[in-house]
């Protein structure tokens, strides 16, 4: 279509008249704006969420001792108000953290990371500023709608947020919200919303919508507007990644839907979907009717919260499969069976989600087929990781900071992976349920899993959004303390995990002699360690718990350069030279940079895969998919081509 | 996809004809609930049967199903395989033949 | 610069961006309708009471049955005529559609009515009653209220930090004294009229004295200038003794309790869930007593008509026997004669009216005074009331949100596209036929929706 040609010639295109300021980044229409909104949004709700974390990693490493800087806080005029209606309130008077504030912590922890922070900025951030760009169009297919898509999800942020504020707090019943506790928890609030669940439950019903109008806008735009040229099996994995995380969203937030949907009528209607017959609560029969289950509401959410496990990971390969070719300068090993494994992953992560409920006296021949399918699912995810691990095979390797993210996202993944492997099989699931060692197992999958790939694409893309990179040194400095704090912190999960450390408890095990009172190597080598320092570290589990605590603490301190680098970098850091600074194959580095209203200057032709690094003859280690032969963007050469970087390639 | 004029015109009329179908098949529906069959599961079954074929209509005819794209139909069987899914895996729940009621069971 | 295929499809996939984007929100749309509907077979299944078959409005449901069907054909006629560039015909079969989807809505309005007057009380040996509180001579419903008398003393809690349950006696006591502005008299003698300023300032006192004292709540006494009377509705208060009772907001008040039976004009004795139906605590003197034996010799005649038509089938795996039988429906206000208890009705069709709705045709009932000690559970027809009537307002109560969103979708096609109407109809086509996709689905819905909350 000719609609995607533009006549200007000059490098931010933009309409007949400049849109002002609310309508060029607030209410803008234009996918990369959505892009940036949704991507730092999502980096704040990160921050938040870790910040929740800290607070809980000092009550389990030291329950009952005052939180540090909370009295400092308190005497800060402004803040001090609203840490006290948000924290300040349920605080111990002594300042130390009480089990309904670890609650509250943990419960919107798991929200704040998992439907705020890592969805929104590795999903939504990163397609609706790359997507169109890789498949060389101007826009989504939907634009308005993808407007509201993240003004809906910034509301349901701010609902979100409002719940610390309300009367009762946030939710203190974990963020998967089981029934009955959860539906009857403080049930006799004078008025619901002065209920966390029910500002919990409201703000979900905003984000689904938000991710449902989302994923059609991303489905729609890859099925129809994809380039010239640009066949399925041309299409970059990102694409193809993001299309089947999509798919997960568009088909398994629904029934979510309908669980938070029948939760709130039973919390404001009075009805008992989730509430057996005769159940009592503080010595006394609750008046409902019963004759509903808490089963049905683990069936609908986990319908979702499996998927959505592959919708926190897929985005990962996604920006992996760009990452990591492009810095090794070898073309991706194994597309076909990478496409055909995401696919078969995203068919079977909708078979496999009562793995999370061995434990709810779900029938024998339930649990076995769960089982068989759980096994199934872990071969595509195997695939992926090797293609990705098999790609850097022979490849001259640039160790920059977005590749030392993705590289360690490889083994970390993998630990991750593996760990969860064991608790596929009910029999050890019985053990090992709502362990530490669940704990550790998600967490190596999402937290230097995920996060580290995202941090991987913010690295890579950087040049594109800006015109400038991020600093490569700062980079280095945010990597490494990144992977020694999150190993320190996770890994310990696993031994305490198996020691039988239960994910619920606010004093880390302190009260539970029997289980915390053991030694361990790992324990020894803490105690020994702490004595260098002239520490007096335990020789038992619970010492493990500081060794998580330290990690958390240098994961923190880890993530400022970040910070700095990411804010400093916007303006000052050093310019990109080229529209193609890494000597990428993909259609975005086509682009002016930062690219204008409507993208590309030239309609771009797709002429080859996506992966074209390294082509023997060709003169340069790289063949972009838009150029029709070496540094020719369009076949009759009418328009001027973009600047192709050849800098960036010699190594 | 219906685009040329002739074609329209002619549909008009299967418009009308599958509409008073399925105004006989809602009386039919209604008539056989009240027909006591060996089991009420039977009813059901029944009432189910004449409710996909009714849904089926308005899917094929109205909503022009019986000639779309393989875009479509490629994301629709997806979403009917995991419905159905989402309704054998949910009975399958409650009606476990192999469910495990506990060491002690209380005898009839 | 426009996105491409917004009007025109695209060659290789053969469509338009609006088709992709509907398609995909109506496979959404049926993963949420299957997530609803899979709960239902989860709830049905693990239901610990007979299930309601024919138990709401059939006739009114047939009816919007038909309502949907017509609008189904008028949306898909209207795109049609787009097609062929009728306009007016066009205009006509729209309209004809949003006024189909404003009738199929009144209807469900009167249905929805019905239900929240009409009760249920469970009594303690399983038998459930249903009825209607009694009226007014303005035919206001009386609700079912706990009257208390001679309340000397309102006591409240009031944390010191914020908290969701706080003393608010302005909003959830005062309302229920019978006197328009009660005086009370605080601890240090001063009369005061509860409203927002003066407890405003109570409470700010409290606090702070509270607060000195370091504690975590303070507690405030007022004393009654004179005795107080005070009714409430059970949802309205916490609980109660026979000395004091308790608000939504924690206050208590001592008193003396009036009363708290409940008068029911009962329209139905529903005993299958009693091991004896024929002695159920409904036919108890104070109760029922005399109905008895109308009770007994109707599901005489039912369970021997059953025997006579289906002689090999068993009579304790019928629902339909097991409703006819034991839930008997009343119809006056007096028991009929022994012989005609049955009242010629030969062919079960009164099992097969609708349970609620269809009085006040000229009914009377029996009026009953039932005791607190018997109920063990009550509420009118809405979702509190069981598992059925809560998947059955969420179903269709999520549906009618649907008829109501695509018939403003539709309206607005109607009244605000005149323009394109003219100009671009193919654009207009499109977007009819995006709008008309949705507006069947939801037809889609409820051809489903009818026979598994209706008929089955």
């Amino acid at each position: 279509m000719s609609a995607t040609t533009l006549d200007h010639d000059h490098a931010h295109a933009h309409d007949h008249h400049e849109p002002g300021f609310l309508r060029k980044y607030i209410w803008s229409t234009d996918h990369k704006v959505i892009g940036l909104q949704y991507g730092l949004t999502g980096l704040l709700f990160l921050l938040f969420g870790f910040f929740l974390m800290l607070l809980m990693r000092w009550s389990i490493a030291y329950p009952g001792e005052p939180v540090p800087a909370v009295e400092a806080i308190r005497n800060i005029p402004v803040i001090k108000d609203l840490f006290e209606s948000m924290f300040g309130r349920w605080l111990n008077p002594d300042g130390s953290l009480n089990g309904e504030l670890y609650n509250m912590l943990g419960a919107m922890h798991g929200t704040v990371m998992v439907f705020f922070g890592i969805v929104p900025l590795g999903f939504a951030g990163f397609v609706n500023f790359v997507m169109p760009l890789q498949i060389g169009t101007i826009d989504m297919a939907f634009p308005k709608l993808n407007m509201l898509s993240f003004w809906f999800f910034f509301l349901s942020g701010v609902l979100m947020m409002y719940s610390f504020f309300v009367g009762t707090g946030p939710v203190q019943t974990g963020w998967t919200m089981y029934s009955p506790l959860a539906s009857t928890t403080t049930l006799g609030v004078t008025n619901v919303w002065q209920h966390g669940h029910t500002w919990w439950l409201t703000a979900m019903v905003f984000n689904i919508s938000a991710s449902l109008l989302g994923s059609v806008n991303v489905i729609a735009t890859i099925i129809n507007l994809r380039a010239k040229g640009l066949g399925w099996m041309k299409m970059p994995f990102f694409c193809w990644a993001m299309f089947v995380t999509a798919f997960l969203l568009l088909l398994a937030f629904p029934p979510l839907e309908v669980a938070a949907i029948l939760q709130l009528s039973d919390r404001v209607f009075g009805s008992s979907f989730y509430l057996p017959t005769g159940l009592m609560e503080g010595g006394k029969h609750l008046d409902i009717s019963g004759g509903g289950s808490p089963l049905l509401y683990q069936h609908l959410f986990w319908f979702l919260a499996h998927p959505e496990v592959y919708v926190l990971i897929l985005p990962a390969f996604a920006i992996l499969t760009d990452v990591i070719p492009c810095n090794a300068r070898r073309p991706l090993w194994g597309y076909k069976s990478m496409v055909y494994s995401v696919l078969t992953l995203g068919f079977l992560s909708f078979l496999v989600w009562a793995h999370h409920m061995y434990l709810t006296g779900m029938g024998t021949m339930m649990s076995t087929y769960f089982q068989i399918t759980t096994v199934l699912i872990s071969v595509p995810s195997v695939i992926l990781l090797t293609c990705l691990m098999i790609s850097l095979w022979g490849g001259s390797i640039r160790f920059n900071a977005q590749m030392l993210f993705a590289s360690a996202f490889l083994p970390m993944f993998g630990i991750g992976g593996l760990t969860g492997l064991p608790l596929a099989f009910s029999f050890i699931d019985l053990a090992m349920h709502d362990t530490y060692y669940v704990i550790g197992h998600f967490h190596y999958v999402v937290a230097p899993g995920t996060i580290f790939a995202l941090f991987a694409g913010v690295y890579h893309w950087f040049p594109k959004f800006t015109g400038r990179y991020m600093s490569d040194k700062l980079g280095k400095l945010h990597f490494w303390p990144s992977l020694v704090g999150m190993n320190l912190i996770f890994a310990p999960m696993f031994i305490q995990g198996m020691a039988g450390f239960h994910r619920r408890w606010y004093d880390g095990g302190k009260y539970f002699e029997n289980t915390s009172g053991f030694s361990h190597w790992s324990t020894t080598l803490t105690h020994k360690i702490g004595a260098i320092f002239g520490l007096d570290i335990p020789d038992n589990m619970l010492s493990l718990n500081i060794v998580m605590s330290v990690g958390a603490f240098i994961l923190a301190l880890g993530q400022i350069p970040f910070i700095i680098n990411f804010w400093f970098s916007i303006k000052g850091g050093k310019k990109a030279e080229s529209d193609n600074p890494w000597g990428a194959t993909t259609m975005e580095w086509a682009t002016p940079t930062p690219p204008g209203h409507g993208n590309f200057l030239f309609e771009p032709v797709a002429h080859r895969g996506p992966y074209e690094y390294s082509v023997p003859g060709h003169p340069v280690d790289f063949f972009p998919q838009w150029e029709s032969e070496h540094g020719k963007p369009n076949p009759d050469g009418s328009d001027a081509p973009a600047k192709t970087g050849e800098t960036a390639t010699h190594h | 996809m219906a685009d040329n004029i002739e074609e329209i015109q002619k549909s008009v009329k299967k418009y009308l004809i599958i509409g008073a179908l399925l105004i006989l098949f809602t009386g039919i529906t209604v008539w056989l609930s009240y027909v006591e069959l060996p089991t009420h599961g039977l009813n059901i079954l029944v009432g189910m049967i004449v409710a996909t074929f009714k849904a089926s209509l308005v899917a094929l005819i109205f909503m022009h199903l019986n000639h779309e794209r393989s875009v479509i139909y490629k994301v629709l069987a997806f979403t009917v395989v995991f419905a159905i899914v989402l309704f054998v895996l949910f009975y399958f729940s409650k009606m476990d033949p192999l469910i495990f009621d506990g060491f002690y069971k209380l005898s009839e | 610069m426009d996105i491409p295929y917004t009007v025109h499809a695209r060659p290789d996939t053969g469509l338009y961006n609006a088709k992709i984007g509907i398609w995909l929100f109506l496979a959404s749309e049926v993963m949420l309708f299957g997530g609803l509907f899979s709960a239902y077979i989860f709830l049905r299944l693990g239901a610990d009471y007979p299930w309601p078959v024919h138990d709401l409005d059939v006739t009114l449901g047939f009816w919007n049955t038909i309502v949907l069907i017509a609008s189904s054909v008028t949306v898909v006629m209207a795109w049609a005529s787009v097609k062929l560039r009728r306009y007016g015909q066009y205009k006509i079969y729209m309209a004809v559609t949003v006024i189909c989807a404003g009738v199929f809505m009144f209807n469900k309005s009167l249905e929805y009515k019905a239900k929240f007057k009409h009760y249920a009380v469970k009594l303690t040996d399983g038998t459930i009653l249903t009825g209607h509180m009694p009226e007014d001579d303005h035919h206001h419903t009386i609700p079912y209220q706990i009257k208390f008398g001679e309340i000397t003393e309102l006591s409240l809690t009031i944390p010191v930090k914020k908290s969701a349950i706080t003393a608010d006696p302005v909003g959830y006591v005062v309302p229920h004294i019978e006197d328009e502005s009660p005086k009370f008299k605080t601890a240090d003698g001063k009369e005061i009229t509860l409203d927002d300023a003066s407890f405003a300032e109570l409470s700010a006192a409290a606090i702070a004295k509270a607060e000195s004292e370091g504690k975590g709540s303070a507690t405030v006494k007022l004393t009654a200038v004179t005795p107080l009377k005070a009714a409430a509705k059970p949802s309205e208060i916490f609980g109660y003794t026979a000395d004091s009772i308790t608000f939504r907001d924690g206050t208590t008040a001592k008193g003396k309790l009036i009363d708290d039976k409940m008068t029911l004009l009962v329209d139905g004795i529903d005993a299958r869930g009693v091991a004896q139906p024929d002695k159920s605590l409904a036919f108890d003197h104070r109760y029922l007593g005399a109905w008895q034996p109308a009770f007994v010799a109707n599901r005489d005649h039912h369970i021997a008509e059953f025997e006579e038509k289906y002689p090999t089938r068993d009579k304790d795996k019928s629902a339909t026997l097991q409703k006819e039988s034991l839930f008997y429906k009343i119809h006056s206000s007096t028991p009929p004669a022994a012989d005609a208890a049955h009242g010629g009705d030969k062919h079960g069709a009164e099992a097969h009216a609708p349970a609620e709705g269809g009085h006040g045709g000229g009914h009377d009932y029996p009026t009953v005074v039932i005791d607190k000690k018997d109920i063990t559970f009550f509420s009118n027809f809405t979702p509190k009331l069981n598992t059925y009537y809560a998947i059955y307002f969420t179903l269709t109560g999520l549906h009618g949100l649907h008829v109501v969103a695509g018939a403003l979708v539709l309206l607005y096609f109607l009244v605000f596209n005149g323009r394109m109407l003219r100009e671009d109809p193919e654009h207009l086509a499109n977007r009819v036929e995006v709008g008309g996709l949705f507006w069947h689905f939801v037809d889609l819905v409820w051809i489903f929706l009818f026979p598994l909350l209706y008929l089955l």
